[in-house]
């Protein structure tokens, strides 16, 4: 098991700053996820990690070695791509031994281990088929069997389930995991799906316009993101705005909101989150009092197992959801009062 | 009424369009039909009625002139083709795979050869070959001939190379392979129909080539088009259709071939 | 960045030969031919280099010069303008009423013979059009006694040769635009009521810009330089500015007025070319 760390590492394409001073490490036997937007720059230190882009500054370390300037092909680091990669003139069985051959590793050698490998991710006995003969999700598999056979220290994978459709997906992120943990290799992927993430990764890294945002686990990003974008980007948030006042925060047109953690100096803007789930919803006519806003029910999104309440109040629209458990369902137009808990209010930057 | 003729028109308009379609591809073929035939006609003036008879054919066998000119043009071609193949190859992989300054104008340079007239083109590779001393001959031709076919091997290769991205060449490099075995193993395989369709059209183009060959062609020297064009302006003998016949039907497979391998008109 | 360095050599080497051998083969050529349309002589024998704008001036004083490349001009206008009317009906009927293999098949067999020698599909046509030949066989044994048909060496039997050679062009680049029109568009025009015609002229017609232009362009241009097929089919008839300047270079040996000529040719070649390039980049591209 290996460890990856990058160090201010910095790659511009003309005037645009694909990463901009980024350091991160990617701890052992992780799985370890790069979420942003399109265009944030998550790619391209994945690429740069690869061995596909050439920082112009900083360091890649693998296990202590800077390998920033190394051929990618004498990384020794696993990748699935995001159409897979395979080749279309070779067989399964080719395909998978390829990087074996490469190496020179003796034809009965490399059966044994393609062998071990299509067992591994349950494809046995399709050494035969052309990839244009297999299923998007076969597919899928024979790719991480090539990435994992040479028995790399990294494995890279570049929005792998992007290409399927969802319920397949879903069972794709499940074995993902699996393998992952069985082979025991400290994995990095990027993804612009935050569910993805969230299910997948060990660790998850925010990135945005080529900086890094926050890193840290699931729950932990979750539960305390650290700026609007992080709250925003991994999960929904409502955002409220306002000014320190008396050790809480004053938002006009919703009265004082108490929050969790430090604030900003006194007579600072601030800004906080909440998340919807952790929102309650009441037909009481007046909103006096702490974390609690007056509004009206613009729509309600039902989806079987839960409810997304979209509130018209005096600071903009709001989100709240409900689980399904039996509650009388809010229609359109019914004037409710939004409340929450301090404990889940969370200070966030701009 | 409204019914019918709902009904009816779009029918009929239907026939007369597929009419008229059969009416062009009669217009087509008919003169290269009548060509083939002739070459088995009995008369030496196209007289009819037709009499069969492969007496023109087998005077080619003793036409030293149409044999050297036909050795000479596949000579040439398979030259060109080699030639042209293999540099023009390497340029389409260098264009698909990299980006870099000039790339357009160097894409932008693969025109002129296309569309200028040929007379124009080889009329000054005339001038400048006889004035540097290169002269005309089979040489000067080859120099020619695989000038025109670059820019068709690069643009059909190229078609070939932008339907994959560098992906496989990445994955390649990622599972430990060397430029030089990505290319051999990965690059070049997926490459192939497009390498063999532009080396069929880099055939076609110097086999049919006229009027280049034409101006370049010294007395005493000549490829099969440019034995054809004397031929016919000194009154022409059914052997002149059997040799036309021979090569337009070369020349038709050459294409189908190409046709297939590299499934062009967008028809995927 | 070592990288960087290898990736220029590996640009300049594998973009080299072929570039290098179209500036010696086809650049560098027309330079010189440039360079001699302002010489006095042509390259024989040794002369002193002598700069002139005769050959240059000939064509604005010899009137029989412009008559010609007017009359080439015209030539390339009348086979474009058929070509047109019969292509673009019979690439609509492939594109849009002939459906499945019956229609690669078809499309196949009518592009075929463009990719063929065209110096032997002239030369077909001559067999065909010669008094006594095919053509006038045919007519006569169907109506005995009609005036022969004589097209040997006439104006019509260039057009009917040029036509023939650059059809299968034409039905090309208008098949491509017009299976690139997606039939949906023209069923939610019908749904909203329009008539055929009005389909025809308002969706279809307009769509298909692009693939006329390529067409016609690629058409007028080669047309406007042709010389066998006019000497072939036309004989004193067929005597356009291609011909004039191919005979400066085999018959005549005056190569410098042939490359004055050629270059004013190249001019109205490379301003149809501007004017339509905005047509034909895409065209290029998908071609």
């Amino acid at each position: 098991m290996s460890v990856v760390e990058a160090r201010h590492v910095t790659k511009r394409y003309g005037e645009v700053r694909a990463l901009d001073d980024v350091s991160l490490v990617f701890p052992e036997g992780r799985f370890f996820a790069l979420l942003g937007p399109s265009g944030s720059g998550k790619t391209t230190l994945l690429r740069a990690v690869a061995g596909f882009v050439e920082p112009e500054a900083g360091e890649i370390l693998l296990d202590g070695e800077d390998i920033a300037h190394t051929p990618a092909h004498r990384r020794n680091i696993g990748m699935v791509f995001q159409n897979y990669a395979l080749f279309p003139h070779m067989s399964v069985f080719d395909n998978i031994a390829f990087g074996l051959t490469v190496r020179g590793t003796s034809r009965a050698d490399a059966r044994e281990r393609v062998h071990r490998m299509l067992e591994l991710v349950r494809l046995p006995g399709m050494e035969q088929r052309k990839p244009r003969q297999l299923s998007g999700g076969q597919q899928q598999r024979v790719a991480l069997a090539r990435a994992l056979v040479t028995e790399p220290k990294v494995l890279l994978l570049d929005e792998p389930l992007g290409a399927l459709d969802k319920r397949l997906r879903q069972e794709m992120q499940i074995e993902l995991k699996q393998i992952q943990r069985a082979v025991g290799i400290t994995a990095i992927f990027v993804t612009h799906d935050q569910e993805e993430a969230l299910t997948l990764s060990d660790q998850i890294a925010i990135i945005n316009e080529g900086k890094l945002v926050q890193v840290g686990a699931p729950n932990e990003i979750y539960e305390n993101p650290h700026s609007v974008f992080a709250a925003g980007f991994l999960g929904d948030a409502n955002i409220l705005r306002g000014r320190v006042e008396n050790g809480i925060v004053a938002v006009e047109g919703a009265g004082p909101v108490a929050a969790r953690g430090a604030l900003p100096p006194e007579g600072s803007p601030a800004v906080v989150a909440v998340r919807p789930e952790k929102v309650r919803l009441s037909a009481e006519a007046s909103a006096e009092g702490v974390n609690r806003i007056a509004g009206r029910i613009f729509q309600a999104v039902f989806s079987g197992t839960s409810v997304t309440y979209i509130i018209e109040t005096a600071v903009g629209t709001q989100r709240a959801f409900r689980q399904n458990a039996g509650e009388r369902i809010y229609g359109v137009g019914e004037a409710v009062v939004m409340e929450w808990s301090p404990e889940h209010t969370v200070v966030v930057e701009e | 009424m409204q019914t019918m003729s709902h009904r009816l028109l779009p029918r009929f308009a239907d026939g007369m369009g597929r009419a008229f379609l059969a009416l062009i591809l009669v217009f087509l073929y008919l003169p290269i039909a009548v060509l083939a035939l002739m070459g088995f006609n009995e008369s030496v003036h196209y007289a009819l009625p037709f009499e069969f008879s492969t007496k023109w054919y087998e005077a080619l066998a003793g036409n030293d002139r149409l044999l050297t000119a036909s050795f000479n043009s596949v000579w040439i071609a398979v030259a060109n083709t080699v030639i042209a193949t293999v540099i023009g190859t390497m340029a389409a992989f260098a264009l698909g795979r990299f980006r870099f300054r000039g790339r357009t104008v160097m894409q932008l340079l693969l025109f002129p050869p296309i569309t200028i007239p040929w007379l124009i083109i080889g009329t000054a590779m005339l001038v400048l070959f006889f004035w540097t001393g290169v002269g005309r001959g089979l040489h000067s031709m080859l120099l020619g001939h695989v000038a025109l076919s670059l820019p068709y091997v690069i643009i059909v290769v190229g078609a070939r190379m932008a339907s994959f991205g560098p992906e496989l060449e990445e994955a390649a490099a990622s599972l430990g392979a060397t430029p030089v075995q990505a290319f051999w193993r990965v690059s070049l395989p997926v490459l192939m129909p497009g390498i063999v369709a532009a080396s069929l059209f880099a055939f076609a183009v110097s086999f049919d080539q006229f009027v280049i060959s034409y101006f370049l062609a010294p007395p005493g020297t000549s490829v099969l088009p440019v034995e054809i064009f004397s031929a016919i302006r000194k009154g022409f003998t059914p052997e002149v259709n059997a040799i036309s016949t021979i090569v337009i039907f070369v020349s038709m497979g050459i294409m189908l071939a190409f046709a297939r391998l590299s499934k062009f008109g967008g028809e995927r | 960045m070592r990288a960087e360095t290898r990736r220029r050599w590996a640009i300049a080497g594998l973009t080299g030969p072929a570039y290098l051998w179209l500036t010696l083969t086809i650049f560098l050529p027309l330079s010189a031919m440039l360079w001699f349309s302002f010489q006095r002589k042509g390259p024989f024998g040794r002369h002193e280099t002598e700069f002139t704008l005769k050959h240059y001036e000939a064509f604005f004083t010899k009137d029989y010069l412009q008559d010609l490349t007017w009359r080439s001009l015209e030539m390339g206008l009348q086979v474009t303008v058929i070509c047109l009317i019969l292509g673009f009906p019979a690439a609509y009927v492939l594109a849009k009423r002939i459906k499945g293999r019956w229609r690669e098949a078809l499309f196949l067999l009518i592009v075929l013979p463009f990719w063929s020698n065209a110096l032997v599909r002239i030369f077909s046509w001559t067999v065909v059009l010669r008094p006594g030949g095919v053509l006038d066989s045919a007519v006569q044994s169907v109506f005995p006694g009609a005036p022969s048909i004589d097209l040997a060496d006439s104006w019509s039997a260039v057009i009917i040769g040029l036509v023939h050679s650059y059809l299968p062009y034409m039905i090309l680049t208008c098949y491509l635009s017009l299976q690139a029109i997606d039939d949906s568009l023209i069923e939610a025009a019908r749904s909203l009521g329009a008539s055929a015609l009005t389909i025809l002229w308002r969706i279809v017609l307009p769509l298909a810009i692009p693939g006329l232009a390529a067409g016609a362009v690629l058409i007028f241009v080669p047309v406007i330089g042709s010389f066998f097929e006019p000497k072939l089919l036309g004989g004193t008839q067929g005597v356009v500015i291609g011909t004039v300047i191919e005979e400066q270079f085999t018959v005549v040996s005056n190569w410098p007025l042939g490359g004055a000529l050629s270059f004013i040719l190249l001019a109205i070649v490379l301003l149809i070319l501007a004017v339509s390039y905005p047509f034909l980049k895409d065209r290029m591209r998908t071609a």
